[in-house]
């Protein structure tokens, strides 16, 4: 005879509270067959508001090994953020090849078809994390939002994680540093704005950012 | 070293990004994350739709690994201060990610058995326990002083938790809840420190937890 369900749920209760990683599917699969789903969702009221466990060491090293944290802590430093690791998930949810997604892109935001390579081109270029994240417009991340059925919000905070680039350093006195600093204020200018007849509409939507 | 408590790591996320230390906030909320990466997996594996049954077996883990990335983006504008509304931000995140995963699932549940009372808007802002929060926030504000003091911070830490458990009117279901949440005892400490059976605590428990969730869904009134 299966254990009684609330005897079940007050030991995952405890072993939670005792920072022992209890698992769901373990405990939920000592009840028997009717009483799996309700102790479930008592399992999960538990969980919603559950006091954060005290970890010792060897349970804090084994989460920060877990793949999802890894790619959590990447994000953190890496300059193309969350990206890297969230779009081949929101992918993989959607069932989307990247050349999928691109085809799919160019139909949702009206793009002409023969941008469909440099599309898959740039989607590549963000999933290794080789494309800067804040200059992702605000039309792309629609089209992305609303093809991978997820809130815009998400994509917000994953554009946002990318370090931001390593200032450069100037450093000159005097009439030289006059002269440079106009010389600089050119390059800057000359960097800042859109490249000539090679930029188009699908470089305005991955790096046009929200211009 | 233990890992550090979700209320300071909430408490030191909010100064280092007033502070505009991005890359400090970044980092605090990682650890924040990482704190929580085993609430956001469990509430994925047990999770259930409306009709019992829950997200595939297959689909469990990258659930919660999207789950998990979606609560770590939310670290970029996360502006509620008490742990009690993180934990709830959390919840929301997870929810939406497992009905995201299990959209497949759902369509061939819809035909095969008709719908299903889960419903989810992508670009929706409201959660279950939103109402709970809106009253929560009503009674902290007509308190008279702001607790601004650490040990009135701690002690506020769980506020949305102890605030429902303070709710819950049996005084049986709310003394066994108080030792779990508050006091994190066991089981078996918990019945010595009542009197009581152990078959008594499981069923308080279980019973208690009920009408904490009832009161923390409540519909706004």
């Amino acid at each position: 005879m299966p254990p009684d369900p609330d005897r079940i749920l007050s030991d995952f209760i405890d072993a939670w509270n005792a920072g022992r990683r209890p698992d769901a599917d373990d405990y939920v699969g000592r009840a028997g067959e009717p009483d799996r789903a309700p102790l479930a969702s008592d399992i999960v009221a538990f969980l919603a508001f559950a006091p954060t466990p005290e970890y010792d060491d060897a349970a804090l090293e084994a989460i920060r090994a877990e793949p999802a944290v890894v790619a959590g802590a990447a994000a953190t430093h890496a300059p193309g953020g969350l990206w890297p690791s969230l779009l081949p998930q929101l992918r993989g949810r959607a069932a989307l090849s990247t050349g999928e997604l691109a085809a799919a892109l160019v139909g949702a935001l009206g793009l002409s078809r023969d941008s469909e390579a440099k599309t898959r081109d740039y989607l590549d270029r963000l999933e290794a994390g080789a494309l800067e994240p804040r200059g992702l417009s605000g039309r792309l991340l629609d089209g992305l939002a609303r093809l991978l059925a997820v809130p815009r919000s998400v994509l917000d905070g994953a554009a946002a994680f990318g370090a931001a680039p390593a200032p450069a350093l100037f450093r000159a006195e005097g009439p030289r540093a006059d002269e440079l600093r106009d010389d600089l204020d050119v390059l800057a200018d000359a960097l800042a704005a859109p490249a000539g007849g090679g930029w188009d509409e699908v470089d305005e939507l991955f790096r046009g950012g929200d211009r | 070293m233990a890992n550090e408590p979700d209320h300071l790591l909430l408490q030191r996320y909010h100064v280092a990004r007033e502070q505009g230390r991005d890359e400090d906030a970044a980092r605090i909320w990682e650890r924040l994350a990482e704190n929580n990466f085993d609430r956001i997996t469990q509430i994925c594996r047990a999770f259930r739709y409306t009709g019992g049954t829950g997200l595939p077996p297959t689909e469990t883990g990258s659930a919660a690994t999207e789950a998990y990335l979606r609560v770590v983006a939310m670290g970029r504008s996360f502006r509620e201060r008490e742990v009690g509304q993180f934990r709830a931000a959390v919840y929301r995140t997870v929810h939406n990610a497992c009905l995201d995963y299990g959209r497949k699932e759902l369509r061939h549940q819809r035909r095969a058995a008709g719908s299903l009372d889960d419903r989810y808007e992508p670009d929706g802002e409201a959660g279950p326990y939103d109402a709970a929060l809106a009253r929560y926030e009503a009674g902290r504000r007509t308190e008279v002083r702001e607790a601004l003091e650490d040990e009135a911070r701690r002690r506020q830490a769980e506020g949305l938790a102890r605030w429902g458990i303070a709710q819950v009117r049996n005084d049986n279901y709310r003394a066994v809840l108080e030792l779990t949440h508050l006091e994190k005892l066991d089981a078996a400490a918990i019945a010595e420190r009542l009197g009581i059976s152990l078959d008594n605590v499981y069923q308080r428990r279980r019973r208690g937890l009920t009408q904490l969730e009832k009161i923390l869904r409540a519909p706004r009134s």
